[in-house]
């Protein structure tokens, strides 16, 4: 994996958006909103950003009658995820620190 | 960007993906029901009184139908684990979880009907019942461990 610093991954935000999207095939706009703490506009105009750049998909469909919104990443956003986390590690590790460490705390 | 910067990021990152990890999981509940659902069943079909049976069948195959269908429901309200995190070792974990069940359960059915016990079958299907709950806290550290492990920036 090329390690390569994304900066619209890395907004504090985003960056909580698409780690915990990186840990799914897909989830649930509530659940995204409820488990990230954000409000529902603030999700929908992150969420904007990142199916903008190509990096998230959005998907509108219903469970029984009432419709849900659901967020996958896509292909080229986990890439960019897996290369963001290891440009992260390689920082650290430049340091000296332990990147296991520091990714498990 | 500094050394302790990138690391508070890559906590953050190891935080949300471990969320997701120990909320997405199928429910207590689920467990006892079909452990529950499991022992009626065999008691019912045991007892070799028709109407016991054809009551316990229906009552099996709805209760089955019922609670898989809010498990989905409910994982269709949250997230669902993205399938590359379970990986070999967590499908050979959950089968040696059957297997021990069964390499239990079988023998002890077996046994006892050769004693001549009556309801053998159900008291084979209640030890699977309680290892299959009183399992089930194993199983799923177990799952989460190798999920954990498989994370993205948990490996390096």
């Amino acid at each position: 994996m090329t390690a390569r610093f994304d900066e619209l991954i890395h907004a504090p935000t985003r960056l909580s958006i698409v780690s915990l999207l990186a840990a799914t095939e897909w989830a649930d706009f509530k659940f995204i909103r409820d488990t990230i703490e954000l409000s529902d506009s603030a999700l929908s105009k992150q969420l904007t950003i990142l199916e903008e750049a190509g990096y998230v998909e959005i998907r509108k469909g219903f469970v029984g009658k009432r419709p849900r919104t659901s967020a996958r990443l896509s292909r080229a956003g986990r890439t960019a995820f897996e290369s963001h986390v290891a440009a992260l590690q390689e920082i650290v590790a430049r340091s000296g620190a332990s990147v296991i460490r520091a990714a498990n705390e | 960007m500094r050394p302790d910067e990138a690391a508070e990021a890559l906590t953050e990152i190891g935080h949300r993906q471990e969320q997701v990890i120990r909320l997405v999981l199928i429910p207590k509940w689920f467990w006892w029901a079909t452990a529950a659902l499991m022992v009626g069943f065999t008691a019912a079909v045991d007892s070799r009184v028709p109407a016991a049976i054809a009551i316990g069948t229906t009552l099996f195959v709805i209760g089955i139908a019922a609670t898989t269908a809010r498990v989905v429901i409910s994982a269709a309200r949250q997230a669902q684990v993205r399938n590359g995190l379970v990986s070999p070792a967590g499908v050979f974990a959950i089968l040696g979880f059957v297997a021990l069940i069964l390499a239990v359960s079988l023998p002890a059915a077996f046994a006892l009907e050769a004693a001549g016990v009556r309801y053998a079958a159900t008291y084979g299907v209640l030890i699977a019942a309680v290892l299959m709950v009183a399992g089930e806290p194993v199983l799923t550290r177990t799952l989460q461990r190798i999920m954990l492990a498989k994370r993205v920036g948990a490996s390096r």
